[in-house]
């Protein structure tokens, strides 16, 4: 059960944005949906997308990012469970050896 | 998804809404430009019979419309092919199923229907006249001025829609396009008195 999911897009200007997130929120499961864009080329753009939801289906959510054209680079975070848990840090990442 | 939702969408996603706007206005002014040559030139030939004027109308307006819808539709079709495969290479997939490759496809074909349309329905407009002559509403030699009018003024609209469109004067703009109108009638009303 995917709680929150975190993506790294790249998608045409059109759709817009506004229609991706719209198209997104509107699939089974999903409850919110955060759509950063991070980076512009002439062609395409780089987005940051974050859904979250009780339980989110992450073929749908593929599927309709292809059905708009666009493609996932990679999966930066999942979050499953009853509960969604936090990063924190640890003495084992470099920033906190650091 | 409701139909006239998906067309608004392919309209939004292909931006084909500025091109069929200027396909319309360029092919409807066509449309009633021809439809003015016919009407004058049968008028200077001292054409007596309204059927002459409307099948030589009709034939010209399935010319326009077909050549309108063909040229444009292939036109277009290469023109965002083109397109597309650039975006696809910039994207490293095929797009040809997602909703950019039918927004395209639909958009060749948008323009095709505009294209072929907008001349043919002004052409037809300014055919009423006649139809309504032929049906004996009234004569020929009153059909014939009142197609000129209707023609004139289908112009005049067109540079008006032009001028709104554009956020500028709308009437500065129907009078341009009214000129080019007056300019055709002009020459063939010289043609029928020196004849």
């Amino acid at each position: 059960m995917i709680r929150r999911i975190v993506l790294d897009v790249l998608k045409p200007h059109n759709p817009s944005v506004v229609e991706v997130s719209e198209a997104l929120s509107h699939l089974e499961g999903v409850e919110a949906v955060n759509v950063i864009i991070y980076e512009i080329d002439q062609q395409v753009e780089n987005a940051k997308i974050i859904i979250a939801g009780s339980s989110i289906d992450f073929e749908n959510i593929k599927k309709k990012l292809e059905e708009m054209g666009a493609t996932i680079h990679s999966v930066d975070e999942v979050a499953a469970g009853e509960r969604i848990v936090e990063e924190v840090k640890t003495p084992q990442d470099r920033s906190a050896r650091i | 998804m409701k139909f006239l939702e998906k067309i608004r969408r392919y309209i939004k996603i292909s931006e084909v809404a500025p091109i069929s706007r200027r396909y319309f206005i360029m092919n409807a002014f066509d449309g009633a430009t021809t439809i003015l040559g016919i009407v004058i030139g049968a008028y200077a030939a001292g054409i007596t019979n309204e059927f002459w004027v409307i099948w030589s109308g009709l034939g010209v307006s399935l010319a326009m419309g077909l050549s309108g819808f063909a040229g444009a539709y292939m036109t277009e079709e290469a023109e965002r092919e083109k397109k597309l495969n650039a975006l696809e290479k910039s994207m490293l997939i095929e797009l040809k199923d997602s909703v950019i490759g039918k927004a395209s496809r639909f958009a060749s074909l948008w323009a095709g229907i505009v294209d072929g349309v907008s001349p043919a329905l002004t052409a037809l407009v300014c055919l009423t006249p006649f139809f309504l002559s032929s049906h004996g509403f009234f004569s020929i030699n009153f059909a014939i001025p009142l197609s000129v009018a209707m023609a004139l003024t289908t112009m005049f609209l067109l540079g008006v829609f032009l001028g709104k469109i554009s956020n500028r004067n709308m009437l500065f703009h129907g009078a341009k396009m009214l000129f080019v109108g007056l300019i055709i009638t002009f020459i063939f009303l010289v043609l029928k008195i020196t004849q």
